[in-house]
């Protein structure tokens, strides 16, 4: 399947705005980061990687996504951050089915 | 999101690759995702088959009010081990985890290959480390949380922290979070489903870990320590002591190597392991 960034972008925000327990009621925008924002914990971004797969039914290669941060040297998680990573990663598994 | 019943214990656990098997134990109050987050799963996964879990109590496992010490912990490993139908494997443990592991590897070596130890503290060492109650790791959180209007005290006192990260009012915990940095402010936001455990009273008791049982460890044993470590004394300790250690310094870290430096942590773990696996170490981590 694929989606336009913003079709990601409202999907992300209904996810993390009721996530593992924690309500969000607060505006998720593209800058709201994961930890120091929304106040998740890293065990959260397991299960979002989870929880992606399993909302879109394909695999989403979290760790490369978390790769790619890591390599930046980067700390915490944009939302638009992942925007961008969702829709190339989408926008792959479209072409492969197509 | 996989998780499997030990005896009461519902324990969350990844499982990623083929091969020799590999573990990997988190530290007190960390999970499973501290290795997720330094690549070492890839990195390891190319060659073995790994397997990392949250402790109970921590990250999505099962928390109880008690069973914290090293003995109940090797248990749950144990348990692990056979419902997931594990080989001889090699245990990485970071911190905490390093003490389960050679436990694991004193009590039921059958089990175990060899262990990787990351900067590892061990209650039953405690005379080699006499001033670890005020050593300075804590002497630093103790000044942060004074920022809050907090005073954990001079002497570590887990149990103190945890409750104190569970009652204080977000506006009060902000200036903590911020001088810890997002790392650390990660750290401390998971500590409060520990507040009411004897978490953190247990963890530093020896619980029949005492230094003979320690030196008795057979397998191979990697001790990497921190190039900044607070436990010096163990690594020359362990160094003179066991029977078959190799110590190695992880540059720029202190007692957090996996996430301090990932890169130089995930590169001497996966050479070791090839090493003793005796696989073909291939392309760099």
């Amino acid at each position: 399947m694929s989606a336009s960034k913003e079709q990601i972008h409202q999907d992300l925000q209904g996810i993390l705005s009721n996530f593992q327990g924690r309500q969000y009621t607060a505006e998720i925008g593209l800058d709201t980061q994961f930890f120091g924002g929304l106040g998740l914990v890293s065990i959260d971004a397991v299960v979002l990687g989870e929880t992606l797969e399993n909302y879109y039914g394909t695999p989403i290669p979290f760790h490369e996504f978390l790769a790619e941060l890591r390599e930046e040297e980067v700390e915490d998680i944009e939302v638009g951050r992942l925007v961008e990573f969702l829709y190339h990663v989408l926008a792959a598994d479209r072409y492969r089915h197509s | 999101m996989p998780r499997i019943d030990l005896d009461g214990i519902v324990t969350h656990y990844q499982q990623v690759g083929e091969g020799p098997d590999v573990v990997l134990m988190h530290a007190f109050t960390s999970n499973l995702a501290v290795w997720m987050l330094t690549g070492i799963v890839e990195a390891l996964s190319r060659d073995f088959r790994v397997t990392l879990y949250d402790l109970r109590g921590h990250g999505m496992s099962t928390v109880v009010s008690e069973g914290y010490t090293s003995d109940e912990l090797a248990h749950d490993y144990r348990r692990l081990h056979e419902a997931l139908g594990l080989g001889p494997a090699f245990l990485v443990g970071h911190s905490y985890g390093g003490v389960i592991a050679m436990r694991v590897a004193h009590d039921q070596p059958e089990l175990v290959r060899g262990v990787v130890l990351s900067d590892t503290y061990f209650p039953g060492l405690s005379h080699v480390e006499p001033d670890v109650e005020h050593a300075g790791p804590w002497t630093e959180l103790r000044q942060t949380f004074l920022k809050a209007g907090v005073d954990l005290g001079a002497t570590v006192d887990f149990t103190k922290l945890f409750q104190t990260v569970a009652e204080l009012p977000d506006d009060q915990m902000k200036p903590v979070r911020e001088a810890m940095g997002a790392a650390g402010a990660r750290w401390i936001s998971q500590m409060d489903q520990l507040a009411g455990t004897m978490a953190g009273r247990e963890f530093f008791m020896e619980a029949g870990f005492d230094e003979s049982s320690i030196c008795a460890v057979r397998q191979p044993v990697i001790a990497l320590y921190d190039e900044h470590s607070p436990f010096d004394a163990t690594a020359r300790f362990l160094r003179e002591r066991l029977a078959n250690c190799t110590v190695e310094t992880v540059p720029d870290a202190k007692h957090l190597a996996p996430v301090q430096n990932s890169r130089a942590f995930v590169r001497l773990v996966r050479q070791h392991l090839c090493r003793l696996a005796g696989i073909e170490a291939g392309s760099p981590a």
